[in-house]
């Protein structure tokens, strides 16, 4: 292969496995853990004084989906592009959607994919649209006709499983019949739970999830962690257990006895995509994971994105707010002043960003967020086990991980057989979130590296003298996980409200549920409000 | 398999046996003739050895006089080697013979497997041939010297040279008639060479247990002993699956050119009647017969084309769809596009491949592109008035991704209007539903379709499908070329109709997240694969 000189030739700067073991070979670069810029936020009084000013109408902080989103609507709704400014943090926008590449592939570096989405969803239909993912609408369904190169493509999921690759994720291969028939019976129940509506006539589990009944019968279940429901329901197969654990822990990085059972349903049911060439089960996915949608939503609009730019203080001004903006490269802080301020960033960063505003614009809501380590793997080649050949979706039954996507999946290429990116996933759900990042971020590359290797060659022998290369990112902060009582419990709802016409509010961990979806509903719902308190309201 | 009869001469032992009468054999000491019986053995498992190499090297190498004469001019050559180095084993003789064996049967046991194996693995198969033919025959050279030491003192001399060369002929004779006669049609080479090497352990054991003077060595050279039968045992019980996967690999006629390249493995192999192109295994095409699948490919839609100046070939990096294409005067541009270097190179430099396709490739009208066919169509922006798709068989996912409804939408793109693309689309008999997927699957993509079918030996029934959008098609639309074998106006009539063993059936479409062609490829031809 000669992209692996090409691959290896910046060795400058990169970590390295531990000298002597079988994986000396292998080098990487490693994200996250030391991430000096988020860093400076620790100690916001170390910054410098702000030596310029800078005036705008919309200032946004953070380039995430829930970011991005907004951006693009304040311009759809009206606003100049130079009326708005964005700045990130990151020397790239995307957050938790950012992606890289590499001379073999683009890879994602977190969210790698969408479900087909529900029709009612029309905003995000619309976005979809404009960015070439649905190409048109069958006129006799009127249903939309998405993109066949985006729809994932077939062997779409495999599990390894008692030393074989099986077709799909819910265990089958030697599962005894008395478990079988449980799980028969769980996915019938969610498929009457996904008819099922609430006496406000609303779905019962719907995405966004704002949009879903609030029925009292359901809500409820937001109260017990979804773990004692299933114990409730008799739902005691052992394989069937392991498989909502996975299932949570790869939506929420939480298992099942740390999340509510809404939740945990809603991860089942809510799922309603219809279209005309696909179905709620399918997804769709790129190269770069949900980087290619952070790409298209950065470009529709036009509006300045300021990249390397850590916002890091917000004060009153008497015609609106100022934001503290420390810039990376320069080593300067601006004093952006604007009429509305927008929040995208999580929650624990937005509480520091305000300690200077009164107690009331503060938004104290504890959030369960769970560390992630993601480790992109450039590999020669897989060495397969027997079989469902490679899928999109490789998990492996009983381990720390939740699998790990093939980044050249969607590839239309018949060179399938060399080098290839695989991102492998990992939510350290096992400690609490506090005592699992500290680890996290005392834990050296070569150990991330070997944890992944020796999970991975138990399904493909050989592998580690195959790597090319390793890149490893630790999500300190991860996602939101919905405990029980988040979702439901009033106080998030309470949390996302904006103050005084000037502050505004939108990130994932104000829905409680982190997925690509609930992003954009939040960048849209907060944009929908900026522009509310721009209007003058009728006397 | 042609094979040629093979004249032993067993070199005599350069040995020195003592003209001194023999000490007369107690009446009841059978040994010596147990010793007498082994010589039978080795003699037949020796020659049989030298026969499995001469037959394993035709069949791999082809051209049999050649592999005989050579394999067995080595072999006795190296037998010649063994008998000159037995001068330099002193000490026990016995202990000697009792190795010796072992070795031999590990050695001559193994050798059938071994050569099956590496043959397509090993770049140097000669090297590695001649080394193991080598190899046993000093082994088996040593043997009969060995043995006459030992029965030195037993037996005058006159006695012993007639007894040994008596049993050691008549060995060879029943080697020479129970290898072709009973065990290759029987055990298949594998087995009998397993075999083989069985018997020269037991013979081994034979002399270990019969004979007092072994007891000291007997735990030793009796570990050994019954680790070899074992290995050779399990081998034996396994033999079944190694054939099936040699034989897969090894291939009837003199294999003339193996290339491995990065995408697959080309062998071509030639008889007196036909040349013959494998592609991982899979014939690709036989010389005898290939002017029906390509008449078949090119014409049903080149002469209803008579306009036709822009022609696409993706796929058939062998030429021979251009050279179809060529016998229209017309043309002026020939687009191929082949994922494969190696493939395109070995057509357009190859004499007797050349010949085949009348140096199509060299041909100024044409431009050889070596690229992947789907990103290709995606970013050319041209329009041809015909394009031929000639890939694989949709037996994997990543081909199957060539047969999808976006790759014939992508393909609608490249073809100019009023124009026809054609499509091979694997045995309307034999796979039936993925024939009619494969249209199903153009019709989706808002094609119109003609599917036909031709009989080729080679293949049996082979399917193909004619897609247009509002383009006109007849059998009879335009002149055909002059010298065609296959294709007749009459012929195309015929081609487009389907017996009911072959007509429709249902079928899904083969889009990209579902790729049902592939698992109905792999459903219809399940059977017949071995
Ligand atoms: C490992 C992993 C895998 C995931 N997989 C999927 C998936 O497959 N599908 C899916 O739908 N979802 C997935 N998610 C969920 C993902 O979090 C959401 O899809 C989405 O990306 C969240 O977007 P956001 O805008 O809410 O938050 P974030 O991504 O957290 O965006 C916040 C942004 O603010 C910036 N920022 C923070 N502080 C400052 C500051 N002081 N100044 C300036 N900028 C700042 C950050 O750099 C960041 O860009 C995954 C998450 C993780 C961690």
């Amino acid at each position: 292969m000669g992209s692996a000189g090409l691959l290896l030739a910046p060795l400058a700067g990169l970590h390295s496995c531990a000298p002597g073991s079988r994986r000396s070979h292998i080098r990487g670069s490693m994200h996250g853990a030391n991430h000096a810029t988020g860093h400076l936020l620790r100690d916001p009084a170390r910054l410098p004084d702000p030596t310029r000013t800078e005036a705008v109408e919309v200032l946004i902080v953070g380039g995430g989906v829930a970011g991005l989103t907004a951006r693009r609507e304040l311009e759809r709704q009206g606003l100049q592009p130079g009326q708005v400014l964005l700045v990130e943090l990151d020397e790239q926008p995307g957050g938790n959607s950012r992606a890289g590449h590499n001379g073999v592939s683009a890879y994602p570096w977190g969210a790698h994919y969408l479900p087909v989405p529900d029709p009612r969803n029309h905003e995000l239909l619309a976005f979809l649209r404009d960015a070439g993912v649905i190409t048109g609408t069958d006129a006799a369904s009127d249903l939309p006709i998405y993109n066949e190169y985006y729809l994932c493509h077939d062997l779409e999921e495999r599990l390894f499983i008692k030393g074989h690759w099986q077709n799909g994720l819910v265990p089958e291969l030697g599962v005894p019949p008395a478990e079988k028939e449980q799980i028969a019976r769980f996915f019938a129940l969610i498929e009457e739970l996904r008819q099922t509506v609430g006496t406000d006539g609303r779905d019962a589990f719907v995405i966004p999830l704002e949009a879903s009944s609030q029925d009292e019968q359901f809500r409820r279940l937001d109260e017990q962690p979804f773990a004692a429901w299933l114990d409730e329901q008799g739902f005691t197969s052992p394989h069937l257990r392991w498989y909502f654990d996975y299932s949570c822990r790869d939506d929420y990085g939480a298992t099942a006895a740390q999340v509510s059972a809404w939740a945990g349903l809603h991860y089942f049911a809510a799922r309603k995509g219809r279209a005309h060439n696909a179905n709620g089960a399918d997804v769709l996915t790129w190269p770069a994971g949900n980087g290619f949608l952070v790409e298209q939503l950065r470009r529709q609009a036009q509006s300045s994105i300021r990249p390397d730019t850590v916002a890091f203080a917000l004060h009153q001004t008497p015609t609106g707010l100022a934001v503290d903006c420390y810039d990376v490269a320069t080593k300067q802080t601006t004093r952006v002043t604007a009429r509305q301020v927008l929040m995208a960033t999580p929650l624990f960063i937005t509480e520091r960003l305000l300690a200077g505003l009164p107690a009331a614009a503060h938004r104290p809501l504890p959030v369960h967020r769970v560390p992630w380590v993601v480790v992109n793997l450039t590999v020669e080649g897989l060495p397969q086990g027997p079989g469902q050949p490679l899928s999109w979706d490789n998990v492996l039954y009983g381990t720390d991980s939740v699998g790990y996507v093939d980044a050249g999946h969607q590839s239309l290429s018949q060179t399938d057989a060399g080098a290839r990116v695989v991102t492998w996933y990992r939510p350290l759900s096992d400690a609490s979130p506090e005592a699992a990042r500290r680890q996290a971020y005392q834990t050296s590359y070569d150990e991330w590296v070997r944890q992944a290797l020796a999970e991975l060659e138990t399904a493909h022998h050989g592998l580690t003298a195959q790597v090319l290369r390793a890149d490893v990112w630790v999500w300190g902060h991860g996602m939101v996980a919905p405990t029980p009582g988040f979702l439901w419990g009033g106080a998030r709802a309470a949390a996302a409200r904006p103050w005084q016409n000037q502050l505004f509010f939108a990130h994932t961990d104000l829905s409680g549920i982190s997925i690509f979806e609930e992003g954009f509903a939040q960048g849209q719902r907060a944009a929908r409000e900026v522009q509310a308190a721009r209007r003058p309201t009728p006397a | 398999m042609d094979k040629v009869p093979v004249r032993r001469v067993r070199r005599k032992a350069s040995g020195s046996p003592s003209a001194a009468a023999a000490l007369p054999a107690a009446p009841l000491d059978y040994r010596p003739t147990l010793l007498l019986g082994s010589v039978f053995v080795i003699a037949t498992c020796g020659l049989i050895y030298e026969l499995i190499a001469g037959t394993l090297a035709s069949y791999l190498l082809g051209d049999s006089v050649l592999q005989f004469s050579t394999i067995i001019g080595a072999y006795l050559f190296a037998m010649g080697i063994g008998s000159w180095l037995s001068r330099y084993l002193g000490g026990s003789l016995l202990r000697w013979f009792i190795q010796l064996e072992i070795l031999v049967g590990l050695v001559g046991g193994f050798s059938a497997p071994l050569l099956f194996l590496l043959f397509e693995h090993v770049s140097s198969f000669r090297l590695i041939l001649y080394s193991l033919v080598g190899l046993t025959g000093i082994l088996v050279g040593l043997e009969i010297p060995l043995l006459m030491r030992i029965l030195e003192n037993r037996f005058e001399f006159k006695d012993l040279v007639s007894r040994v060369f008596t049993f050691d002929y008549i060995g060879a004779l029943l080697a020479s008639l129970v290898f072709p006669l009973v065990l290759v049609p029987q055990l298949g080479l594998i087995r009998t060479s397993l075999l083989c090497g069985a018997l020269n352990v037991v013979v081994a054991g034979i002399a270990l247990y019969r004979f007092p003077e072994t007891r000291p060595f007997r735990r030793s050279l009796g570990g050994a002993l019954a680790a070899s039968l074992l290995a050779l045992a399990v081998t034996f019980g396994y033999a079944g699956q190694l054939q099936a996967y040699t034989e897969g690999l090894a291939f009837q006629d003199q294999v003339i050119y193996t290339k491995t390249t990065p995408y697959q493995r080309l062998v071509l192999t030639k008889n007196q009647r036909e040349l013959r192109l494998f592609l991982n295994g899979n014939l690709q095409f036989s010389s005898a017969d290939e002017y029906r699948y390509h008449e078949a490919l090119v014409h049903p839609a080149m002469q209803a084309l008579p306009k036709a100046r822009r022609v696409l070939v993706l796929g058939g990096g062998d030429g021979l769809a251009v050279r179809e294409l060529l016998k229209y005067p017309q043309l002026e541009h020939i687009d191929l596009v082949d994922l494969d270097p190696g493939m395109t190179r070995l057509f357009q430099q190859n004499q007797m491949l050349l010949e085949l396709n009348q140096r199509a490739l060299l041909n100024p009208k044409v431009r050889v592109t070596n690229a992947d066919a789907y990103q290709w169509i995606r970013q050319d922006t041209s329009r041809y008035d015909c394009i031929i798709v000639d890939f694989p068989d949709p037996g994997n996912y990543s081909i199957g991704k060539l047969y999808s409804a976006a790759f014939y939408r992508a393909l609608e793109q490249r073809l100019a209007p009023g124009g026809w693309a054609v499509v091979q689309s694997t045995s309307p008999y034999v796979a039936r539903r993925s024939f009619w997927c494969v249209a199903h699957t153009l019709e989706a993509a808002g094609f119109t379709t003609l599917p036909y079918h031709a009989y080729v030996p080679s293949f049996g029934e082979w399917g193909f499908i004619l897609a247009g959008r509002n383009s006109h098609w007849r059998p009879d639309a335009g002149p055909l070329p002059p010298g065609l074998r296959y294709v007749t106006p009459a012929t195309i009539r015929d081609m487009r109709f389907f017996p009911p063993d072959m007509s429709e059936v249902p079928t899904e479409i083969n889009q990209l997240n579902n790729q049902a062609l592939v698992r109905y490829f792999e459903e219809d031809w399940g059977p017949y694969a071995h």
